[in-house]
């Protein structure tokens, strides 16, 4: 470790802890990802690469009506979820910043409870609410959709809110001072420059809402409500397939596909620095 | 004439503190009027009163004859240019200028010729379409002044609006801003912390400190007559001397500092008691050591800063305080030599002495501070 002796010395060490890390904890999801390109039936042993997994006649992601109803029930969730949460979290948001005195630091830190509440007692809490107080909900895609956008909410306001941190009040005082009313202040300059922001933020609900396991499992009631998670892992354990990894691969391609495009967009139009606060919210 | 403001018994307070203390302030049509005052006397807040971004805790805004201070921001004929320009980031400059014409009820074509007006009044004829962020901080300067002059406004509100420019570039800017004013006659309405730009730009100056209003008038006024300690201090560099007045000589005052007695016509003449005296530096002749006659202080000099201009000589005289003295550069090698240790005799006319009544202004030891 003679970097540390020496400050001009190249701190090789680290960069072979770095790589290794790095390593260890993409290589699952690689061996994931190879083995739905598997020929054969097994998870374990490569028998030749082919796409019947994906395409294939019988048992595949694309012909297989278990694994069929879960993508689509899994994209119905997230879709609906972003079309709630990202309105509803954006209007949070310019509330919650406008809101000065009394009272606006607790509601502040109460948006942020959703984030840190261990998932399992969400998940929880909202089943025993829709069994107990609202019985006429009931458990199923209404109930999945309420407790996703529970959460996700604080996604999009934690998002849009440092954006409009950011931002400032002098924009929305210039449209104000060039003649704009209220509606146009908001309309003709405060959302076009949040647009990066609110982008972001219904990515991020969108990725959260296809990850999410715990509170979606509990507030489902039968097959037709069940997620791609939900069967991973109601199946990894039964009679498994390379198609459950084919499966896995579409959601892990949608998901990153979906984060990516957040962080480019967002990078695009609101710079770097913040850009890194929003990559590291997304891990 | 359009473009009066009245400010009567104006106040703002911010949770308890108050920042503006009810000012009354005149701000004559077409005029060049300037708030000029150290950082935290209440002048951008004054501003942002105008332009209803605040509203005040009591008091009234006229604006030609009618109290706008509960007219939201949106409905007041009076525009304004922030300090950070504030230029909308997702529209290009033509699209920043056009930006207020959509309230005024014009058709397409009028619009377009007072965006083209505007954007050829402040010389940037061919950058409308250019996105803000690849405009200097000058040209983004010159925006903003479009954006705001295009809606004719009665009244025009800069807030420190060359503070982020270069030195150069402010030059060029106080004096092309000035004769922009002239020209179109809009009352401006300028915030600063530069006395000198102050003093340049200005028809009008009100200076300020801690809220309220110390003095307003003509620069020349403000700078020659200053009638309280902190204007004195504030407005260029002053001499100031604890001293006593103690009684009338002729049509002037007599003032003892420390063991001698000095004639002072300007000011406060007939004020009693403590009392400070005031001169200017460029007041001030420097004489060879011992030159009899009356006003008339030795002193040593410690040293001599070269200006350009002129030469600062700063004198520590009998008593013990630091006069400064300025010595123009006429290029002739001066009567007195200036170099540091030199005995000199200082002699303040009494036309540049100035009695300050002191206790007057709410503190003694002048500015608490001041902003470069």
């Amino acid at each position: 470790m003679s970097w540390l002796r020496n400050p001009w010395g190249r701190p090789r060490w680290l960069a072979v802890v770095t790589v290794l890390y790095i390593l260890w904890s993409v290589l699952p999801v690689v061996l994931a990802i190879v083995f739905a390109f598997n020929k054969g039936r097994s998870r374990t042993t490569w028998q030749g690469f082919s796409f019947r997994w994906f395409t294939g006649s019988t048992g595949s992601v694309f012909h297989d009506p278990a694994l069929q109803g879960a993508l689509k029930h899994t994209l119905l969730l997230a879709v609906v979820c972003v079309a709630i949460a990202t309105p509803l979290g954006v209007s949070l948001a310019l509330g919650l910043q406008r809101w000065r005195g009394r009272g606006s630091g607790t509601v502040n830190t109460l948006m942020l409870l959703p984030l840190v509440t261990p998932e399992i007692v969400m998940g929880v809490a909202l089943l025993l609410l829709f069994l107990r107080v609202f019985p006429e909900i009931g458990l199923g895609t209404t109930a999945q959709v309420i407790g996703q956008v529970t959460f996700t909410l604080s996604y999009v306001v934690v998002i849009v809110r440092g954006r409009l941190t950011s931002i400032g009040p002098e924009y929305e005082e210039a449209a104000a001072d060039l003649g704009a009313p209220p509606r146009d202040q908001l309309g003709r300059v405060l959302l076009p420059l949040l647009a990066p922001a609110i982008v972001a933020a219904a990515a991020v609900a969108f990725a959260v809402s296809i990850d999410d396991f715990v509170v979606t499992q509990y507030l489902s009631s039968d097959a037709s409500t069940t997620t791609v998670s939900m069967l991973l892992y109601a199946t990894a354990r039964g009679a498994p397939t390379p198609a459950l990894n084919a499966i896995a691969t579409v959601a892990l391609v949608i998901t990153l596909a979906t984060l990516s495009l957040a962080f480019l967009v967002y990078k695009r139009f609101a710079g770097g620095k913040e850009a890194a606060t929003l990559a590291a919210l997304e891990v | 004439m359009q473009g009066e403001i009245r400010l009567e018994e104006l106040t703002k307070s911010f949770d308890g503190v108050v920042a503006v203390d009810g000012i009354d302030l005149r701000m004559p049509p077409g005029e060049f009027f300037t708030m000029l005052g150290p950082s935290g006397c209440g002048k951008t807040t004054t501003l942002r009163m105008i332009a209803g971004f605040e509203r005040p805790t009591s008091g009234r805004i006229m604006l030609d004859g009618s109290d706008v201070a509960r007219v939201p921001p949106h409905k007041r004929s009076v525009n304004t240019v922030f300090q950070s320009y504030a230029l909308f980031p997702h529209l290009d400059v033509a699209g920043n200028v056009a930006f207020g014409l959509k309230y005024l009820k014009l058709t397409k074509e009028e619009r377009t010729r007072r965006v083209g007006e505007a954007l050829e009044l402040v010389n940037l004829g061919g950058f409308a379409r250019r996105k803000a962020s690849q405009l200097s901080g000058g040209q983004q300067q010159r925006v903003a002044l479009a954006r705001a002059l295009v809606l004719r406004p009665r009244v025009l509100l800069l807030d420190e609006p060359l503070g982020a420019l270069d030195a150069r570039l402010r030059k060029n800017l106080q004096v092309e801003l000035k004769a922009l004013q002239a020209e179109l006659g809009i009352t401006f309405v300028f915030v600063t912390h530069d006395q000198e730009e102050a003093l340049t730009m200005s028809d009008r100056i009100a200076v300020m400190n801690e809220g309220s209003v110390e003095q307003a008038g003509a620069p020349r006024e403000v700078y020659e007559e200053p009638r309280t300690l902190f204007v004195a201090d504030f407005l260029g560099v002053s001499n100031l001397l604890a001293a006593e007045a103690v009684g009338a000589d002729g049509d002037a005052c007599s003032v003892r500092v420390g063991e001698r007695t000095f004639r002072a016509r300007q000011g406060s003449t007939e004020a009693r008691g403590d009392v400070k005296v005031m001169i200017r530096p460029e007041r001030i002749a420097i004489e060879p050591y011992a030159t009899s006659g009356d006003n008339r202080l030795p002193g040593m000099v410690e040293r001599s800063v070269f200006l350009g201009g002129s030469h600062e000589v700063h004198v520590r005289v009998l008593g013990g305080e630091l006069l400064k003295a300025t010595v123009a550069n006429d290029g002739k090698p001066p009567a007195v030599a200036l170099e540091g240790g030199e005995a000199v005799s200082l002699y303040l006319p009494p036309d540049g002495l100035r009695v300050l009544a002191a206790g007057e202004p709410r503190r003694d030891d002048g500015p608490a501070e001041r902003t470069p």
